[in-house]
């Protein structure tokens, strides 16, 4: 993991802390550093130009509103803006359609759900989620798998197609599909694992 | 705690947004009480984050920075109510925020807008007092939702399944061959699996059920009941 990568995660986080404050300069310059690949995102899941820069606007404004809700120890500003443009893409796909599942129902959401007390209200989850303790871990990850098993993450994340559909798409055989991905994910599940023995290193090593 | 969870490549799909539909209302609600799956799905959405990260920007149109602000002054002038900061919330927030506090909170979060009084008061629906059913609302052209009521004590006929059927137990428990299942646990049944679920003596066991396509009987009964079974 390289250092400017590290200290580019921590940036992201501070300019969303500032803007939990109000501050326009940082929203401006999150925006100079998000944006494009913001953008890039909603292409990717098959927008097309002018609903993509939609989208961006929209996420921005989610953003300056959510931000008071950020909290870096639960995830990291990529991670938690992630969620924002995920969520927000599904919302204005279902636009002015109330009986439809919108986000809220799949993903608690602070505002909406801070009108009663439960159990399993988010800041409960947030709570008791892991944050991203090394964000770059999952990254290094996704840059040494190889091209066939990333082919595939790609296409689940962006494309949201079904095993089969992406064994046509490749003209492969659904079980070379399954297998692929399923190896991703062992790798993906085995670096989950390794996160949580620094954890305890590193608290057996704190006190 | 349940012991039976989701397979992965679906938690996967579940943190890329792509199960918007019954299968990830399943989820979300098992997902409400396991933390095992809570983690993973956080990892996944780690990796989104990255994913996002690492690819490469796409072009800005040259008047999007000055748009930004000024949506955001609107939205500041807009947000402010008589009172001071507060953000006013849209029409269609205002209406989930009710209806998540008028239904029932003993139904699970991710239901509770489509479900909002008690499984008691659900117009069930059945030609038999073993097992009755009820219809939730989001079905879709890939995956039909229903609620299935197995009388405590009760046995089903002994069936197959064409295609999957994801099951999550809402409350009493249920066993088959492969186990018994307690609230909260995911069980994925498809062609291959022969099975003949039945209830546990106290009380009425209530399942979520997720399938694409229609149940389909085997045991001689079976059979004769597969046409009345929608």
């Amino acid at each position: 993991m390289t250092q400017s990568t590290q200290s580019n995660a921590q940036y992201l986080n501070q300019l969303v802390l500032q803007i939990a404050q109000q501050n326009e300069q940082a929203y401006l310059e999150l925006f100079e550093s998000c944006a494009g690949r913001l953008k890039a995102y909603a292409i990717k899941c098959g927008s097309n130009s002018s609903d993509a820069e939609d989208l961006l606007q929209d996420c921005m404004l989610t953003v300056w509103n959510k931000a008071p809700q950020f909290n870096p120890k639960t995830a990291s500003a990529m991670t938690w803006m992630y969620t924002i443009v995920r969520n927000r893409r599904i919302d204005l796909l279902r636009k002015e359609k109330p009986n439809l599942i919108q986000s809220f129902d799949l993903w608690p959401d602070g505002d909406l759900d801070q009108t009663y007390s439960d159990q399993f209200s988010s800041s409960q989850l947030d709570d008791d989620v892991e944050g991203d303790l090394n964000a770059n871990l999952v990254r290094i990850l996704i840059e040494s798998l190889p091209e066939e098993q990333r082919q595939i993450v790609y296409k689940v994340y962006f494309e949201g197609k079904s095993h089969s559909e992406i064994a046509l798409d490749l003209n492969l055989p659904l079980g070379t599909i399954k297998s692929r991905l399923r190896l991703a994910m062992k790798k993906l599940d085995n670096l989950a694992k390794e996160q949580m023995t620094w954890l305890i290193i590193i608290l057996l090593t704190n006190f | 705690m349940a012991n039976y969870h989701p397979a992965d490549e679906l938690l996967m799909q579940f943190a890329a947004g792509q199960l918007t539909n019954a299968l990830g209302i399943q989820t979300a609600c098992h997902l409400e009480s396991c933390k095992i799956c809570q983690q993973k799905v956080h990892l996944y959405e780690q990796l989104g984050g990255d994913l996002i990260d690492i690819s490469t920007p796409a072009e800005i149109a040259p008047d999007a920075k000055s748009k930004l602000l000024n949506n955001l002054h609107k939205h500041q002038e807009s947000a402010v109510d008589l009172t001071g900061n507060h953000t006013v919330k849209s029409e269609l927030e205002t209406l989930y925020t009710e209806q998540l506090a008028n239904a029932n909170q003993r139904v699970p979060r991710p239901l509770r807008r489509f479900v909002p009084d008690y499984y008691d008061n659900l117009p069930w629906a059945g030609f038999s007092k073993s097992i009755q059913s009820y219809d939730l609302p989001f079905s879709d052209d890939q995956y039909t939702a229903r609620f299935y009521k197995i009388a405590a004590g009760k046995e089903l006929p002994q069936h197959t399944h064409k295609g999957n059927e994801f099951t999550l137990v809402m409350s009493g428990s249920f066993s088959d061959l492969s186990g018994d299942y307690h609230p909260g646990d995911f069980v994925l049944a498809d062609d291959s699996t022969h099975h003949q679920p039945k209830a546990h003596d106290k009380e009425d066991c209530i399942c979520f059920a997720v399938m694409d396509a229609p149940l389909k009987m085997t045991g001689f009964f079976g059979r004769m009941l597969n046409p009345f079974i929608k």
